[in-house]
């Protein structure tokens, strides 16, 4: 690993976000573990567990910052380094969109589009093949579901599906 | 005289004509996502999750089960022909594999493979006939000490050998202990971590978990990628290995076999272990260690009758102690639970026609599994000729197909992409999943057996050091907590580290 790509105590070593990612939730985990109650020893509460667990996860996210900062980590840049980082970003945009549009638009008009959108966006499909499998496979599954297996999907606002 | 009974009973169940199409499904989709890169067994496991719904207890685990073991053969299939591992366990088939593949040898890397992978499943379940019900009478003693203890250590063994660091591992396993409590506590029925959400009250459900920890962070994470396939095209012939094969074959498979089915039994522990270690003790036996890396026979044998092996192993604590020992069993217990059974000491004498029809349907899917991948070798390689760019929109779909229709529920539609991108940006970081998974399934009942067993002990933390079994696996997980720090020990286990992941 070269100078620029490991790197310690800089807000760009990606092992201390990790720790630190680590270390907020291990604290929320505490918090919220005492807000349930502890208990007892002889007889422990609902936050017992929580409580406890969210010390260790302290504990290991601590360890986890201690050696980025002794040993150095990585770049976050160097993680998405000679890879092609933006079509992991577009399929996350894909299916966030998807989300979105799941339940006004129904289980048919949300799925086609994503279909299509991976088929073309991430390593382009041709449009003559691209169109009849975001189009059919959709429909497919939606018919072996719906009149096969009797499993209703959402039909959104249209009730289409 | 009572096995042969039970076996004669089990097989009664099996061949039942509708038991025996789910194992032939099973097995067919097994061998299929063994095959295809980028889906492995744990994705399609979830994804068919829902349909055991639909039919008998015994027809759905048997499906299950046999997507489990059906992926072990597909997996060198590809790993051979392509160079790529079709599931993580044969990773270590593309070493030899591959190279024997080009050598013009790939008709005998397949035939021993499968071969291999045949007598290894067929030994694992004799011993998994034999060993189980004994066990489950010895597990009846366990009480909640035990239990909690045990799951301790499966957590600490697959943390331990987990790729990557341990202190993230552990991390991921506590962080699935915590998701695994979200929901009523089923003491107090106070609800925790719900952030007044309704569809938090039944707490998070492990099919959203593991596909988008699995199912949809995979395919972000072979988007990054252009996957270029080198594939084999010349025709696969001579399937059945030759005398001086089998000669050089005979001891690892045997060796991998036996190697295998222990550490299956083990906590944590798996096909993914077992290959690796079924490899690493053929190079170190073998008078000429330099073949290994350039098409030696015994480094595919090996292993892929180790992991098969294991497979049929990792069966033995799910059914007698109720305790999964990796995220295949956990969805198996997943399987389970859908249907209202608790598998543990009591499920051999309680529910002997499932227990006995699993053991006789896998059996029945190694035999289905031979003819599937010796014959239909030729459908298997065109197959992997589908592009990646029209694949990955299918397993996007069937995953949130899948995961709706397991709880009619948008909502876990929602959990399963937010956990598809959080598992991507693990894995980018280094975080592997599969300890989260099943501290998330193993979470709950490690919590229930911990404050029970304080309360029974009234608070005597003693209790779990002074009952032996439990106090000899705490130890064992003290042993592996504390290995790292040593340069030593840290050396060997950067060695067997894994991805479990993939």
């Amino acid at each position: 690993m070269t100078d620029q790509t490991n790197v310690k105590l800089r807000l760009s070593n990606s092992e201390l976000w990790g720790g630190l990612i680590g270390l907020a939730l291990g604290g929320f985990v505490i918090w919220s573990g005492l807000k349930l109650k502890l208990g007892t020893i002889n007889d422990p509460g609902s936050g017992y567990v929580p409580f406890y667990a969210g010390i260790l996860m302290c504990v290991f996210a601590g360890s986890i910052i201690v050696s980025a900062i002794t040993e150095g980590g990585p770049t976050l840049a160097s993680r998405w380094e000679n890879v092609r980082w933006s079509k992991p970003l577009l399929l996350i945009a894909c299916l966030v969109a998807f989300s979105v549009a799941l339940e006004p638009l129904g289980f048919l008009l949300s799925s086609i589009p994503l279909m299509l959108l991976l088929l073309r966006l991430i390593d382009p499909v041709r449009w003559t093949l691209a169109i009849p499998i975001a189009v059919l496979a959709p429909m497919g599954m939606w018919w072996v579901l719906k009149r096969l297996l009797l499993i209703q999907l959402p039909s959104g606002l249209f009730g289409i599906g | 005289m009572d096995t042969l009974l039970n076996v004669a009973h089990g097989f009664g169940v099996a061949l039942l004509p509708i038991n025996l199409l789910y194992c032939f499904i099973g097995v067919f989709i097994g061998t299929l996502v063994g095959v295809l890169p980028g889906i492995g067994p744990i994705s399609a496991m979830s994804l068919l999750l829902p349909v055991t719904l639909s039919g008998t207890p015994e027809s759905g685990i048997i499906m299950m089960a046999g997507i489990y073991y059906g992926s072990m053969y597909g997996g060198s299939t590809t790993s051979i022909l392509v160079n790529i591992p079709g599931e993580a366990a044969s990773v270590v088939t593309c070493i030899d594999g591959h190279q024997m593949a080009k050598q013009g040898r790939a008709g005998p890397a397949l035939g021993i493979s499968a071969f291999g992978s045949f007598i290894a499943g067929t030994f694992a379940l004799i011993a998994l006939m034999l060993v189980a019900p004994k066990l489950a009478s010895i597990a009846i003693a366990f009480g909640p000490a035990e239990y909690f203890s045990l799951m301790v250590l499966g957590l600490v063994v697959l943390t331990f050998l987990t790729q990557g660091s341990m202190p993230k591992a552990l991390l991921m396993a506590c962080i699935g202990v915590v998701l695994g409590l979200i929901g009523l506590d089923s003491i107090t029925a106070q609800p925790r971590l719900t952030f007044g959400r309704m569809e938090l009250i039944d707490g998070i459900g492990l099919v959203p978990v593991v596909m988008g920890l699995f199912g949809v962070a995979e395919v972000l994470l072979n988007t990054e990628q252009a996957i270029k396939r080198d594939i084999i095209n010349t025709r696969i012939t001579h399937l059945l290995p030759t005398k001086a094969d089998w000669k050089a074959s005979a001891g690892p498979v045997g060796r991998g076999t036996i190697l295998g089915f222990l550490l299956g039994i083990l906590p944590g522990g798996g096909a993914v272990v077992a290959s690796f270690a079924s490899y690493a003790l053929e190079k170190r036996l073998s008078k000429t260690p330099g073949r290994f890396g350039h098409g030696a026979i015994e480094g595919v044998a090996g292993p892929e009758s180790a992991n098969n092996a294991a497979a049929g192993g990792a069966f033995i604590p799910l059914m007698t102690l109720g305790i999964p020992p990796n995220v295949v069993m956990a969805l198996l217990l997943g399987a389970f639970v859908i249907h209202g059974l608790q598998p543990g000491p009591l499920l051999i004498t309680q529910n002997p026609g499932l227990f006995w029809g699993i053991v006789a349907s896998m059996y029945i899917g190694n035999v289905m599994l031979l003819v599937l991948n010796l014959p239909m070798i030729g459908m298997w390689v065109q197959l992997l000729k589908l592009p990646y760019n029209i694949l990955f929109p299918l397993i996007i779909l069937f995953t949130i197909l899948g995961v709706y229709c397991s709880s009619n529920n948008v909502f876990d539609v929602y959990v399963m992409i937010a956990f598809g991108i959080i598992g991507y940006f693990m894995r980018k970081l280094g975080y592997e999943p599969a300890p989260l998974v099943l501290a998330f399934v193993l979470g709950p009942m490690m919590e229930n057996n911990l404050r029970k067993s304080l309360i029974l002990s009234q608070g005597d933390l003693w209790t779990f050091v002074q009952r032996p079994i439990s106090g000899v696996c705490l130890a064992f997980a003290l042993v592996l907590l504390i290995a790292p720090l040593l340069p030593a020990l840290r050396k060997k286990r950067e060695l067997v580290a894994l991805d479990e992941g993939a």
